[in-house]
């Protein structure tokens, strides 16, 4: 049946972090922008409140492996739908914390698609209990020189012993410098592509393993962004993502693309909630700020411009939604997620610019509305990171057209 | 729960629609374009087929399949041809405009005469528009006075659909001078009625199967009985009647923008300019990723909105939700109709291929029912709070006229 209500877990995680975005986040999140980090007294509240929701209606199950309940593969699940509705609520509240959150980050998703039982339980036990030390992992593919043509990546790996001897730097890594391991992309061979792909593990303390430069960014800037350096950095063969056989074929790089197909709705659910809180603060601002009751004939032009962004980002939703539908019942859905994220990513933006435009002078305030400038900042790398808006059409028309392998 | 699966009942719907679209409508777009009409045979399958009573409850005689049902009947119709789905019983103004603003009576009145078997060849209109504003103040210059027993109606009504063929109308007209378009009313006047006068037809730059036409009205009685009061709140009955006539022509962008773009990636497909097809040229697949965001977008916006009134959701949130889907469906029908012309090329120009029709269609749907322009500005007035003023949210002839 064709239905959209929220189940009673979706609707009740709305609720719960509506209120707690209201309540607390938004009054700290200025506080959190302007000093470039989220206090990690609140992180550990909020992961404590996050485990007493676990199971496969943890909203942030792709964000705390270890803590996600055996699934059968024939049956259809709720994960990805409430994960979706989670993320959007969570990043209308402050964006930045869904991407701070502690657990394996986007790490997860490669460890848990690619890694060995033995390999998933050491890498993913760490963040069983974090009651009294938050833990991150994170995600190591973008290089100064290779960002949407991953397959151009340079840092190499080669075997030496019971070793790999990694060399190369990492850039733009979410969570790069707090975290107890990254999955790190490297190349046997840069000639052979994406055959020569290998991934890693490596954890913080490997002898030759350096977080570089923290960003200082345009928005999202609660957030750590890090640069990784490898210099000659001993990794062991035990860290080989999959081990050795796995790499027989294209697999390595196929590691890579699976994380998105799962992540990319729930970007562009973020990207939906960062739209939804600018155009209802717009939206709320002509309520209390305008002379409605005057005939203004620039009104007119003001409804139909919130209009436009509303219908924007409900369109944008819907391609989410229908994304997340498709991965709980195991429907391949790579066109779909990339769809949902091109569509949310602009949606949104135009959803900050025009509300800013709505609201005149005080919009761009940094004081007084302070939160609209930001989310104005927040929102730009919606369209860029998780695979750019380019990026995307290329997914969906490769998709859409016959025979077309590459441009 | 969230879930984006038609009921079996649905799908074996869709899918019997979809064979008579492929089979009998698609092909013979140009054949009807050319009659400027539906032909008999074709209007006789679909009213077999028990299109004309979908959304009619059954206690009024209908099969009550609900909106949603009847909103991917009529995708699926305009997916074959959009022009047609204005020929067809079951899905017209007249039939929306009967079940909201009439009683229960009055509506399973109405509508019997086109639920029988044979009725493939009777039709209903809601004359609605008017060719020039009212400069004496907001409302109807067509007014209804009140007579001993009834109503005379005075006026002349535009744009109206099937009004060369109509035996029965429902006509909107001035009540309350005083109250603006507070105070208009609807009223049905029948074919054999000695004061109304049916015009010519008007000649449109597309939808050829939409017998768009005007009446006059002169002295026209009709009694007591005929007045729809839109049971117990009119304008909110309008408003419903518009909003849920037109969720159904968003369904047929939907449609049309669907067969637009397939045709559109086909010919991207075959078509070689420098050596390869030219849908491998990145100017051209993002063209089409993006049209297919619109029209899957669209698509799914109007699903949620026929649910939420089916699911009985806060009318108010209906209302919105509605409002989104229409305004968002008529741009993506028109982004995609030009699109597929513009992919084509020269060739699109031409009308050996169905999508330069596809635009003109899309360019007159949007003109039927409420337009992108009134649906955005209903949504805002929703967001933002207040009394839905009657001069705002209904798409009256000030402004745009639209076709009914």
């Amino acid at each position: 049946m064709i239905e959209f209500e929220l189940n009673g877990t979706q609707r009740m995680l709305r609720d719960a972090l509506s209120d707690l975005g209201k309540n607390v986040i938004r009054p700290n999140s200025l506080a959190w922008d302007r000093k470039k980090e989220i206090d990690l007294d609140f992180l550990r509240t909020f992961y404590n409140m996050s485990q007493a929701m676990k199971g496969d209606t943890n909203p942030m199950e792709d964000f705390q492996e270890g803590t996600s309940a055996k699934r059968d593969p024939t049956k259809p699940v709720q994960t990805n739908r409430t994960a979706a509705v989670g993320a959007e609520t969570l990043a209308w509240a402050d964006a930045s914390i869904m991407l701070s959150l502690p657990g394996a980050g986007l790490g997860g998703p490669p460890v848990r698609a690619s890694g060995t039982p033995e390999q998933k339980e050491r890498f993913f036990s760490i963040f069983r209990d974090m009651s009294q030390e938050l833990r991150w992992g994170a995600y190591g593919l973008t290089e100064p020189g290779a960002g949407s043509d991953v397959a151009a990546i340079r840092t190499s790996c080669r075997k030496e012993g019971d070793h790999y001897v990694l060399n190369g730097r990492k850039c733009y890594i979410t969570c790069g410098g707090r975290a107890s391991w990254v999955v790190i992309f490297a190349t046997v061979d840069p000639k052979l592509g994406r055959a020569g792909h290998r991934a890693f593990v490596v954890e913080k303390g490997t002898p030759g393993f350096f977080v570089g430069k923290i960003e200082d960014k345009l928005g999202l800037r609660a957030n750590e962004t890090a640069e990784l350096v490898l210099e000659d950095c001993h990794v062991p063969a035990d860290n080989l993502l999959g081990g050795e056989e796995k790499y027989q074929t294209k697999e390595g790089f196929m590691t890579a693309m699976k994380t998105f197909d799962n992540t990319r709705p729930l970007v562009a659910a973020m990207a939906c909630g960062i739209g939804r809180a600018a155009y209802e603060y717009a939206r709320d601002f002509v309520k209390d700020n305008y002379v409605l009751g005057r005939p203004i004939p620039r009104y007119s032009a003001i409804a139909e411009k919130l209009a436009r962004v509303n219908r924007g980002l409900e369109a944008a939703r819907m391609l989410v939604w229908k994304a997340v539908w498709m991965a709980d019942h195991h429907i391949p859905n790579a066109k779909e997620a990339s769809m949902s994220k091109a569509a949310a990513g602009q949606a949104a933006i135009r959803a900050c610019i025009d509300s800013i435009e709505i609201c005149g002078a005080h919009g761009s305030l940094a004081t007084d509305h302070a939160l609209l400038e930001k989310w104005f900042r927040d929102i730009k790398v919606y369209d860029i990171f998780e695979g750019t808006g380019q990026i995307q059409r290329v997914v969906i028309s490769k998709r859409l057209l016959s025979n077309l392998k590459a441009f | 729960m969230i879930s984006f699966e038609p009921s079996e009942d649905q799908q074996l719907i869709v899918s019997t629609v979809a064979e008579f679209a492929k089979t009998t409508l698609a092909p013979r777009e140009r054949e009807f374009e050319k009659a400027r009409g539906l032909p008999a045979d074709v209007r006789k399958a679909a009213q077999e087929m028990g299109l004309a009573g979908a959304l009619v409850p059954e206690a009024l005689g209908g099969q009550g399949l609900g909106l949603l049902t009847a909103l991917l009947i009529n995708e699926e119709l305009a997916y074959g041809s959009a022009s047609a789905v204005y020929a067809l019983p079951g899905f017209g103004a007249f039939f929306l405009a009967a079940l909201e603003l009439g009683s229960d009576e009055q509506a399973g009145a109405l509508l019997a005469p086109y639920l029988a078997p044979e009725a493939h060849d009777r039709f209903g209109a809601v004359a609605w528009s008017e060719k020039a504003p009212n400069r004496d103040g907001p409302g109807f210059v067509t007014t209804a006075k009140k007579t001993a027993d009834g109503w005379e109606l005075v006026g002349q009504k535009s744009f109206i659909g099937n009004a060369r063929l109509a035996d029965t109308f429902i006509v909107f007209a001035q009540v309350d001078a005083k109250a603006g378009w507070s105070g208009i009313g609807a009223f049905v006047v029948r074919k054999d009625n000695p004061g109304l006068k049916v015009g010519p037809r008007h000649d449109t730059l597309g939808l050829e199967c939409a017998e768009f036409g005007e009446i006059t009205l002169e002295s026209a009685k009709v009694s007591a009985s005929d007045r729809l009061d839109g049971r117990g709140d009119f304008t909110a009955a309008t408003l419903r009647f518009f909003t849920k006539y037109s969720l159904l022509i968003a369904a047929r962008q939907v449609g049309l923008a669907r067969s637009a773009f397939d045709i559109a990636r086909e010919y991207c497909d075959i078509r070689k300019a420098f050596g390869k097809p030219i849908g491998h040229f990145q100017a051209i697949a993002f063209t089409l990723a993006d049209r297919h965001i619109d029209a899957e977008s669209a698509r799914d916006m109007c699903r949620r909105a026929a649910w939420a009134w089916d699911a009985g959701k806060d009318e108010k949130l209906a209302l919105l939700w509605s409002a989104q889907a229409i305004a968002h469906s008529h741009e993506v029908a028109m982004r995609c109709s030009d699109d597929a012309v513009q992919l084509h090329g020269g060739a699109g120009f031409m009308r050996d291929v169905i999508v330069e029709k596809q635009m003109r269609d899309a360019k007159q749907i949007a003109l039927t029912g409420a337009t992108a322009e009134q649906m955005d500005q209903l949504a805002a007035a929703l967001e933002i709070g207040g009394p839905l003023d009657p001069a705002l949210v209904l798409p009256t002839p000030e402004t745009q006229a639209v076709f009914t």
